[in-house]
């Protein structure tokens, strides 16, 4: 009897156990039941999440219900909604209760990054239901700003300016401040300016999370040859450092500038006689120009020669000087004449006009000067011979 | 100086030049329209509608001053009778002559000065715009060359006058000349031209430029011709040739107004003859007088 009695205390025992445990099961089951369509979710610092929340009432009769949100990490803020409200009580009527309230979870932006459980009570009229949410906080992306451009690649000719849109983005929790930065070569000028503001900026501060578009404008220094050229921005902030490439390709550009040392473009001449004119030739343009050949258009029977009529290479930017020896024709009139040089080669020409006053030669002046002499004298041969009588 | 005969030419001159002036500046307007530089210069050479301009006025009636002045001078003194008085005083007889020339010839500095002045002054007034140098320069050079065409046309009178036993015929002698040169030496030179290069034909093309080119040394056998060919170039500084131009010359020629020194060049061979010719003349009126037997 005792040996019965002992097993049938333990299976008592056991039964009560199982009985107990299968009425709180009960009581769950049949009582209320707060659930949510997905309780674990990924989330960043920062993020603000929103729980639909469904309610089962299995009592049969509908009840009042708090909530209240426990396990609640330090910083984290909690609470619940409903049309609008922030609500603590809702009421459960009998049976399935969808999206009946939300519950709001804010993220703090220090969150750090790990696995969080918020447990969510709901407790009314003898009912309780709890529910576990699980929050993973993936920070990868967080802390991590960008330096973006559109169109990192541009292409022109050597004074075009060039002008990138840039994004600055503050990944982090916090507000910073980034000073700009080029690290271009010398002679380039790089600027930074806001989208849409006209203030250059050294330095510039991004919301935490925020973006900030800025104007890159690239000036390439004068007289830069063809090519392609990269030009590293940064910005720096106390935590970060952000580093982007901006690519400028230089077009070739061919220029040829014809005039004289003075920028002189007239000068005298005398009929059928050789002046000398000092010209200069400048390659503007940022590519070696090859086989430049001197030209000239002037009037009808007259002469144009060139020291040199033809520069093999010219050099960007280099300058050459090469003397015209220009001679009027036999029967110019005195006055203004055109004379137009060219210098021109495959890819380019320029043309100088020169204004060429023809004068005459003052030899005939003398020769009239002596001719009168002579009738003079003559005239005094005759005072002489016939005078004095 | 105070001879009726003298204040009659100097009025008509002074007339004239009033007139001519009057012209101008009725048309000066028009003149600037179609360039506004030298407009100083514009007072001698712009014509008005029914009268000529005060550079062609100088060169057909300037001779008659010249003629006016001269062409009794030597013959006058002889049908009076003083001449012998005069060769009597004790003077060289060359003096004589040379006295007739250089007193015609400074009655005519002062003359055409005077109506130079006269002329620049009124415009002046009138136009309220004052000369630049190189204006004043062409001016007075112009003024000056009207002297020594004025002086041709003197000692030519002087030569007849010494030549000829009345004045009648030197005046008539020296007056047919004036008028021919003047006048009819175009139509001479152009016929002689036609006739040396006839331009009619297939062959007349290439006559063209020869004849024109012998035209033109005809023509400037005449003092007349050479003084309005001078005068036109110093008084327009943008006549840049005188003489036939090609069209190669043209090419790539420019407008624009000449120096005053390369006008006076282009015209400096002008200047020359002309002054040769004054000489020359006066030389031949002095050999004819010193040859001539006075006491008759």
């Amino acid at each position: 009897m005792k040996h019965f009695s002992q097993k049938r205390i333990l299976a008592l025992l056991l039964s009560a156990a199982l009985l107990w445990m299968m009425t709180v099961t009960a009581v769950a089951a049949g009582g209320l039941e707060m659930s949510t369509d997905y309780p674990g979710i990924t989330a960043k610092a920062g993020d603000d999440l929103t729980y639909s929340l469904d309610f089962y009432n299995g009592s049969g009769a509908g009840a009042s219900v708090s909530l209240s949100a426990s396990n609640l990490p330090e910083g984290w803020e909690g609470y619940f909604t409903g049309s609008g409200n922030t609500i603590s009580r809702v009421y459960v009527r009998a049976g399935d209760n969808p999206s009946l309230a939300t519950f709001n979870l804010k993220i703090p932006e220090d969150a750090e990054q790990g696995t969080y459980t918020v447990t969510l009570d709901a407790v009314g009229s003898g009912m309780s239901s709890s529910l576990e949410l699980e929050l993973v906080l993936d920070e990868i992306e967080v802390g991590e700003g960008g330096l973006t451009t559109q169109y990192a690649q541009q292409e022109g000719s050597a004074d075009t300016s060039f002008t990138f849109s840039t994004t600055l983005t503050n990944n982090s929790a916090l507000e910073q401040t980034y000073s700009l930065s080029a690290n271009a070569p010398t002679g380039w000028m790089v600027s930074f300016k806001p989208s849409g503001e006209s203030t250059q900026v050294a330095a510039i501060t991004v919301d935490s999370r925020g973006s900030q578009a800025l104007n890159v404008t690239v000036s390439p220094p004068v007289g830069i040859e063809a090519g392609e050229y990269t030009i590293p921005i940064s910005a720096i902030s106390s935590s970060e450092n952000l580093s982007s490439e901006l690519t400028v390709v230089i077009t070739g550009s061919y220029e040829l500038n014809l005039s004289t040392p003075s920028g002189r473009l007239s000068f005298d001449a005398t009929a059928n006689k050789e002046s000398a004119i000092t010209l200069s030739v400048t390659n503007n343009g940022n590519v070696d120009l090859q086989n430049i050949n001197l030209t000239s258009s002037a009037p009808t029977d007259w002469t144009v020669t060139f020291s040199e009529s033809s520069i093999d290479v010219l050099e960007a930017g280099a300058t050459k000087e090469v003397t015209a020896y220009i001679t009027p024709a036999k029967d110019a009139m005195s006055g203004d004449y055109v004379t137009v040089l060219t210098a021109s080669n495959s890819e380019t020409t320029d043309t100088a006009e020169f204004r060429v006053s023809v004068k005459t030669e003052t030899i005939w002046g003398v020769v009239g000067i002596l001719i009168i002499v002579a009738a003079l004298c003559a005239l005094g041969y005759v005072f002489r011979k016939y005078g004095r009588r | 100086m105070n001879s009726k005969r003298f204040f009659l030419i100097f009025m008509l001159l002074l007339v004239v030049s009033t007139a001519s002036l009057g012209g101008a500046l009725s048309n000066i307007r028009s003149a600037v329209e179609e360039s506004s530089d030298f407009i100083f210069l514009k007072l001698f050479t712009t014509s008005g509608t029914t009268i000529y301009s005060f550079a062609t006025f100088m060169a057909f009636l300037g001779p008659l001053a010249g003629i006016t002045l001269g062409f009794d001078a030597v013959s006058n003194e002889r049908s009076q009778g003083t001449l012998n008085r005069l060769a009597a005083q004790p003077i060289y007889r060359d003096s004589i002559i040379n006295a007739k020339f250089l007193a015609g010839s400074t009655v005519i500095f002062l003359t055409v000065f005077m109506l130079g002045i006269y002329v620049s002054g009124m415009g002046l007034l009138m136009i309220g715009i004052p000369p630049s140098v190189e204006e004043v320069l062409r001016v007075f050079t112009f003024l000056l060359l009207t002297w020594v065409y004025i002086s041709f046309w003197l000692a030519l009178a002087i030569i007849f006058s010494v030549v000829c036993k009345h004045a009648a015929t030197a005046a008539l002698v020296t007056m047919s000349i004036w008028l021919f040169l003047s006048l009819f030496m175009s139509l001479v030179a152009s016929t002689l031209a036609n006739l040396l290069f006839p331009t009619s034909g297939i062959a007349g093309f290439a006559n063209l430029s020869s004849n024109y080119t012998a035209t033109l040394a005809l023509n400037r056998v005449s003092p007349y011709y050479l003084f309005s060919e001078a005068a036109t170039t110093i008084l327009n500084p943008n006549v840049r040739s005188i003489g036939v131009v090609t069209m190669s010359q043209l090419s790539g020629a420019i407008a624009g107004s000449l120096p005053f020194s390369q006008s006076l060049l282009l015209v400096w061979p002008h200047l020359v003859l002309m002054i040769a010719l004054v000489i020359a003349g006066f030389a031949i009126a002095y050999i004819a007088f010193m040859k001539q037997e006075i006491r008759a």
